[in-house]
């Protein structure tokens, strides 16, 4: 059974259709939810946790349905929304231990598991101050923390790198997989920057629009192409020229030059044809494929990367 | 309050790599158990605990001031007692006339601190948190305005009960005076627990327009302060060029019609000099539970609107 489940999901509110017709299965581990600023990532994150109720179609979490169920499922999820949630005139303990006990646990288990889940994200003796004076890394941080307090089997975080400087953004990244990895938690990371996801995630969910563009894991995404990328220090064009000549399909990208790898008689052409120019050749490599051709422009990106 | 749910595909691995995070086996309790949960967090905040100790300072000055002339009376006692035992007659606060002689400042304690008790959550967006876990928009509603009734509840009963225990010690015998003050003491129980709720209605209904403090306590102090000042001044003027109308003006003031209310408690005639001649306390204890009613419809209408 998959984690998340999603079938012919659609939220429209009047004419803008914020998700339409996804359909969707995602496995446990660390997924990326990757969109532009619009693109129906919170939508869909709302539409998991019961706050919208989806326009047609449905959605569930480990076989719940997010409507009937809403109730069950919040138990099992933790939300770390994407806005500043933190008031400042409390300090972290109090406020945790206040959402663990909102989520139904003991008082007692509540305190335990504040103390645990603090130390977890990196707050020790800041956590008896109050949230006021916080650095925004630190309410990162508590923020986090309250989405874990009550063990959750499933994150839900949007975008959680927000407002961070590189050092913040680094802890959170690893905390977050830390917490993926170690922890047996399921992370669904709602994100616009491509390279986070690419740091931490197993599975990518690519949506644009309200539809999905790809769903896949990550490696996927990178692997090999049948794309050699030639750089040469200078005369490129020449090259380009010279490559064309031999009725190869070549494309000029700055100082490299892309060209389709046919069969194994490209690499011996390549080689002729910069000797011929006295080039002076730089390398000569095999393209990744990279995430940001998902959004770059759809229709070559998926064919480089096939 | 929902069945356990099946472990995640990929929990064992939290015990191959082991770095000391242990998954919560323990209770879950649900719903009521939050709304309980939030309603506590909520009185503690209405008097400052958890909080700086700023915060603490303006409920308790002014439940002071509020309660400063009942325990004035309390320390006085002996006094009282020795000149009514001379034959003076004393004027002494009552049960019954506390609450219309100091209702500014429990008026004050709700401006101070209904905000407190709503906006912070709005302003800080706390309250997606809430309504993403096991809470629904009106279970917040409701224990936000239960806190605040039982908070105004306290403050309204901290001066009965120093009057109690004044009028017990201005009798000779203390043991029987306890008999005989009980009955007289009992009324104010469910008074102030309905003038409690009716200014937790309002006062939380209000404040829950804006996210800000200061603009919803200015709400606060146009309902509360300015009306009932026109409707005083209205009600002058009708007294003087003897309107009819005016005397019945008082059912629409926040405070008047509480004030009234509360008489019906003790089966008292609302003062005509403030009251007007026309109108019974039963016709103030409608308006107070119209009120009532109003104000939480409006603040459950209005959480409805709010999902995160």
């Amino acid at each position: 059974m998959a984690l998340i489940e999603a079938i012919g999901l659609s939220k429209h509110y009047g004419a803008v259709k914020a998700l339409d017709q996804l359909d969707l299965a995602v496995e446990p581990g660390i997924i990326g939810l990757v969109g532009a600023n619009g693109a129906g990532k919170s939508t869909l994150i709302k539409i998991l946790l019961g706050i919208l109720s989806p326009t047609s179609g449905r959605a569930t979490v480990m076989g719940m349905d997010s409507v009937r169920d809403t109730r069950a499922i919040r138990q099992i999820v933790g939300y770390m929304p994407e806005h500043d949630c933190l008031p400042p005139d409390v300090s972290a303990t109090e406020f945790v231990t206040h959402m663990a006990r909102i989520s139904g646990l003991p008082r007692t288990a509540a305190r335990e598991r504040t103390a645990e889940v603090l130390r977890h994200v990196g707050l020790y003796e800041e956590r008896y101050r109050q949230i006021g004076g916080y650095s925004t890394g630190m309410k990162q941080r508590v923020k986090l923390a309250q989405a874990l307090v009550h063990d959750p089997k499933l994150l839900l975080l949007d975008e959680p790198t927000n407002g961070l400087d590189p050092t913040g953004r680094d802890e959170m990244l690893d905390l977050i997989k830390r917490t993926g990895t170690s922890f047996g938690i399921t992370v669904v990371v709602a994100s616009h920057l491509l390279g986070e996801i690419e740091q931490v995630g197993t599975y990518l969910v690519a949506i644009d629009a309200g539809k999905l563009l790809r769903a896949d894991t990550i490696s996927s995404f990178t692997k090999r192409t049948p794309v050699l990328a030639v750089e040469v220090e200078e005369g490129a064009d020449r090259l380009a020229q010279a490559l064309d000549q031999k009725k190869l399909r070549t494309r000029l990208d700055g100082t490299r030059i892309l060209v389709a790898i046919n069969d194994d008689t490209v690499y011996d052409m390549i080689r002729d044809a910069v000797a011929n120019l006295d080039l002076p050749l730089v390398r000569m490599q095999q393209e990744r494929g990279r995430l940001e051709d998902l959004f770059r422009d759809a229709a070559p990106a998926a064919e480089g990367i096939q | 309050m929902t069945a356990p749910n099946q472990p995640a595909a990929t929990s064992p691995a939290g015990s191959i790599y082991d770095l000391g995070y242990r998954h919560y086996e323990g209770v879950r309790h649900g719903r009521l158990y939050a709304m309980w949960s939030l309603y506590v967090e909520s009185l503690r905040g209405v008097w400052g605990f958890g909080r700086p100790t700023t915060a603490k300072a303006a409920p308790f000055i002014i439940l002071g001031i509020y309660s400063l002339l009942a325990i004035v009376q309390l320390a006085f006692s002996s006094v009282f007692a020795q000149a009514m035992a001379r034959g003076d007659t004393v004027e002494l606060l009552t049960y019954a006339n506390y609450f219309a002689t100091l209702s500014p400042f429990i008026v004050l304690f709700c401006i101070a601190q209904g905000p407190e008790v709503v906006c912070r959550d709005q302003r800080y967006s706390v309250l997606p948190l809430y309504l993403t876990r096991a809470l629904s928009a009106v279970d917040y509603a409701v224990a936000k305005i239960a806190a605040f009734t039982t908070s105004l509840f306290v403050a309204l009963m901290v001066p009965m009960i120093a009057l109690f225990i004044g009028d017990v010690l201005m009798k000779a015998d203390a043991f029987q005076a306890i008999g005989d003050e009980i009955p007289h003491f009992l009324p104010a129980i469910p008074a102030s627990f309905l003038i409690a709720l009716g200014l937790a209605a309002i006062s939380l209904a209000l404040s829950s327009f804006s996210p800000r403090r200061a603009y919803s306590a200015m709400g606060l102090v146009a309902y509360f302060l300015i009306l009932e000042a026109v409707l005083a001044s209205v009600f002058a003027i009708g007294v003087e060029s003897s309107l009819e109308w005016t005397s019945r003006i008082k059912l629409l003031g926040p405070t008047s019609a509480l004030s009234g209310a509360n008489d019906w408690f003790f089966g008292i005639r609302p003062d005509p000099k403030t009251f007007g001649e026309v109108l019974g306390a039963d016709a103030y204890l409608g308006a107070a539970l119209l009120s009532v009613l109003v104000f939480t419809s409006i603040l459950l209408l209005k959480y409805r609107r709010v999902r995160s």
